[in-house]
């Protein structure tokens, strides 16, 4: 599976990569069999999935619309807070409560993109930062209703309710749930990228001044991908709070923002699997730093420093170049 | 009442005016040269006529109608698609997707996540013909980036004809080609004029292409114009030749 | 009128950093993140030297203990990004206030810090004016002082006006033969300074904690897409409206006092998107 606007893919190269995309899946359904035999546990899987997709959607804006979205954590903690609000106050119900912080994150994407995207480059990055740190202090604020600082409780993942049968949420069943949305997603996501509306986007990164002159709404089509963007990154957010039990303030806050970013440019901006391989890159990495030194934080931004001064193509773009010469 | 009417038009920047009193007419059918020297304001008549900014005085016609101050996009619409001096194409991309993304926009998909086989089959036919038009197709998969200017500016045409244009606005076409280049491109002008039947206003410095293709001359002189008609007619003018065209015959001649 | 004020001095701390990332926005390219944490460096610096040089002497050097820093990381880090996608070089600033922060917190503490200021400073100058301690006077004499001093800098001195020029059109004044990786150092050493030094007036007036450079940058960035981007009299102007909102919001509504410059940010971006003094079309 890849995204069809890397080039016209010649036949071998299209096979290989579908046998990579299946190489992938396989593992990916199998990972309660080898990752602990790796001295890994199933959460941190899903977590890794879990920022996989959240990435995933804001490389639709990032990597392919070229839009440099720098709040997004803002969505994915309206998705956390949503799921749990929802479990709390509405009804303990697994997919209402996913579908509740989806929608709540995304229906703040469509609101504050047209006025994020009043102004382009890096003051959109600047406006979508300031726009994350709203909600942010909006959730540390209103006490009653998210907890505050302390973060929203109270809540846990509900069994699942199929045709009368009660399913219990272990972590690996959990997992399944998480791999199948994130199936989900990059199904969309293919569907999208090989798709006008994807073209377009792509066209929107290369040049506005083409497009716009060719009589395409430049806006509408920013707009789009970015609402796009917020719905998948809340549903993130919402599997994620499922996942702890617990959201809170950080879920918001922009060092997540940035982590997110760090991410798809670890991974490869350009490319349909990178914001996946940058997912699990970070989040091991993440997980090693916090058992083994305090100031992992210091660690994570380094991450940061050194993905940009020497990875700035990401791990796929290297590989690519280095395969292309 | 001719396709295109430009009556009494000016632009002013602030206290410069970059054109004044313009008045011409171009017939349905026609290539038409625009020339003269820097700063004779031909790239400002361009941004006029494709809306890019309105006009400070006097009104342009086109097809029957008056095109003060109307959006890029409205024009687009109505038919008028421009090049610009400095080539827009969408670089790290495929020739065959930059085509592939005109064509989906032209035929208004931008917003549409899927599309039925048989609409995806007119998009790559309708790919295929500004290939072959544009005789571009050999070089399909390439990188516009990865090209050389030339073929950069052939893929714009492409895109530009993906509109189906009605006037096509060209903006120095040949500007910084090799021979070969340039040649690809006069002739690509000539038969998008004769076989596709569309109405074409280009600028170019290169006298001998000028001399070679265009129908009428259009002469801007700082601002203003200086004369206008048939080659002949443009090369035998004294004040054309006194202005501005002497030195440039004198170097061709040489 | 106590709570406008109050608002008044902390929107002097989001003016003088807004004025420092819109400088460095203009002639540098860069959203400078790290900016707050220079900041917060600033009032470290400032407590830690303080008992050895006293409140004047620590107001003196701190920031340029700061400036040192910022070049160092100018020259090492964002010189090679000048020109590239402005996503590596937020991105790589980011990191930089991750790690900064995280590095305060190892070398000072994660506990606040009380910011001893000198005794005939921190009393009020009448009981019926209570909020007007001679520190407050002090802080927005100086940075009136500081404030005018630069914009004198940038319109008379030579380095000044080639900021300016800069800013409107580097190219053109790259080939008139000016050095623009000095200029671009020597403003963002300015900017760095404003940033320390609104640190060090911070420290005395709220206290030191390592995330005040974060919990300060966040509405500087609204100060200047407020104000407009491009003016740096209008990052200035942003950044004491909002300040003084969030203030006087503070006193009836206090929850709302964060929310309140977001509002605005919102407000401005609907109804005049190019900020107070933006001009049009510029920087886009």
């Amino acid at each position: 599976m890849s995204a069809s606007i890397e080039t016209k893919p010649a036949a071998a190269q299209g096979s290989a990569r579908m046998l990579v995309a299946a190489g992938i899946w396989v593992l990916l359904l199998l990972v309660p069999l080898w990752l602990p035999a790796l001295g890994g546990y199933t959460d941190l899987a899903t977590r890794a999935l879990i920022y996989a997709i959240a990435a995933s959607g804001l490389n639709l804006v990032l990597g392919y619309t070229g839009g440099l979205s720098f709040g997004h954590a803002a969505y994915f903690g309206l998705g956390a807070y949503g799921a749990g609000l929802c479990l709390i106050y509405i009804a303990p119900s697994l997919p209402l409560a996913i579908l509740a912080g989806t929608v709540l994150g995304g229906i703040a994407g469509i609101l504050v993109g047209p006025m994020a995207m009043k102004r382009k480059g890096i003051y959109f990055a600047m406006i979508t930062i300031a726009f994350g740190q709203m909600f942010y202090f909006i959730a540390v604020r209103w006490n009653a209703l998210t907890g505050g600082e302390d973060g929203l409780t109270g809540f846990s993942r509900v069994p699942l309710h199929l045709g009368g049968h009660a399913i219990h949420m272990g972590p690996v069943r959990f997992y399944y749930l998480v791999l199948a949305l994130f199936a989900v997603v990059m199904l969309v996501l293919w569907q999208i990228l090989r798709s006008p509306l994807g073209h377009s986007f792509v066209a929107v990164r290369e040049n506005t001044t083409r497009l716009r002159f060719l009589g395409v709404a430049v806006d509408k089509q920013i707009w789009v991908a970015f609402a796009i963007s917020t719905f998948i990154t809340a549903l993130a957010g919402a599997l994620n709070a499922l996942l702890t039990g617990f959201a809170s303030p950080d879920n918001l806050g922009w060092q997540l923002s940035g982590s997110f970013v760090v991410i798809c440019v670890l991974g490869g901006m350009r490319s349909y699997w990178g914001p996946f391989l940058g997912a699990i890159i970070f989040i091991v990495a993440q997980d090693y730093l916090s058992s083994v030194t305090q100031n992992w934080m210091s660690f994570i931004g380094l991450i940061f420093v050194l993905a940009v001064l020497f990875f700035p193509q990401g791990l796929l773009g290297f590989i690519k170049g280095r395969a292309r010469s | 009442m001719s396709f295109l009417t430009l009556d009494g038009v000016g632009r002013r920047f602030g206290a410069v005016q970059a054109l004044k009193g313009i008045s011409l007419s171009v017939e349905k059918g026609e290539l038409r040269a625009i020339i003269g020297p820097n700063g004779a304001g031909k790239t400002t008549l361009f941004n006029l006529i494709s809306g890019y900014f309105p006009p400070s005085e006097g009104s342009i016609q086109f097809d029957g109608q008056p095109i003060l101050a109307v959006s890029p996009n409205a024009l687009v619409r109505r038919g008028i698609i421009r090049t610009f001096q400095i080539t827009q194409v969408f670089l790290s991309l495929s020739v065959y997707e930059n085509l592939r993304v005109a064509v989906e926009t032209a035929m208004g998909l931008q917003l549409r996540p899927w599309i039925s086989r048989n609409v995806r089959n007119q998009v790559e036919a309708k790919v295929e013909e500004l290939a072959a038009i544009t005789r571009i197709g050999p070089k399909m998969d390439r990188i516009v980036g990865e090209m050389s200017h030339g073929d950069q500016r052939v893929v714009e045409v492409g895109i530009a004809l993906s509109r189906h244009p009605k006037l096509l606005l060209l903006d120095e076409p040949t500007a910084g080609m090799g021979d070969e280049e340039t040649n690809h491109m006069t002739d690509l002008i000539r038969r998008l004029n004769k076989e596709q039947g569309i109405t074409i206003l280009f600028v170019e410095h290169d006298m001998a292409i000028v001399f070679g293709i265009a129908d009428r001359i259009t002469v801007l002189d700082n601002g203003t114009m200086l004369a206008e008609g048939t080659a002949r007619e443009i090369s035998e003018n004294p004040r054309v030749q006194s202005a501005y065209l002497g030195n440039a015959l004198e170097e061709n001649a040489a | 009128m106590y709570s406008a004020f109050n608002g008044l001095i902390v929107g002097i701390f989001y003016a003088l950093m807004a004025l420092g990332l819109s400088l460095i926005l203009g002639l540098n390219g860069v959203i400078n993140f790290a900016h707050g944490t220079f900041m917060a460096l600033g009032g470290y610096l400032a407590f830690t030297i303080e008992p050895y040089v006293g409140f004047w002497g620590s107001l003196i050097l701190a920031p340029f203990g700061a400036v040192v820093l910022g070049l160092l990381v100018e020259r090492i880090l964002i010189r090679p990004l000048y020109g590239r996608d402005p996503l590596f070089s937020l991105l790589l600033t980011f990191g930089l206030a991750m790690i900064m922060e995280d590095l305060i917190r190892t070398i000072w503490g994660s506990v606040g810090q009380p910011f001893a200021l000198p005794n005939y400073l921190n009393t009020p100058l009448s009981a019926s004016l209570f909020f007007l301690t001679g520190y407050r006077l002090v802080l927005i004499a100086i940075t009136i002082l500081v404030t005018g001093a630069l914009f004198a800098v940038l319109r008379y001195t030579r380095i000044g006006i080639r900021i300016r020029a800069g800013n409107a059109d580097l190219e053109t004044i790259s080939a008139m033969g000016v050095n623009i990786f000095f200029l671009r150092a020597a403003n963002f050493g300015i900017g760095i300074f404003l940033a320390g030094l609104a640190g060090i007036l911070a420290a005395g007036q709220l206290g030191l904690s390592p995330s005040i450079g974060s919990s300060l940058i966040m509405p500087s960035f609204v100060a200047i897409i407020v104000g407009g981007v491009g003016s740096l009299i209008g990052s200035v102007l942003g950044g004491l409206i909002i300040g003084i909102a969030s203030g006087i919001t503070a006193a009836f509504f206090p929850v709302a006092q964060e929310v309140v410059i977001y509002v605005i940010m919102a407000v401005v971006l609907v109804l005049r998107p190019r900020g107070l003094l933006g001009q049009e079309g510029l920087f886009e």
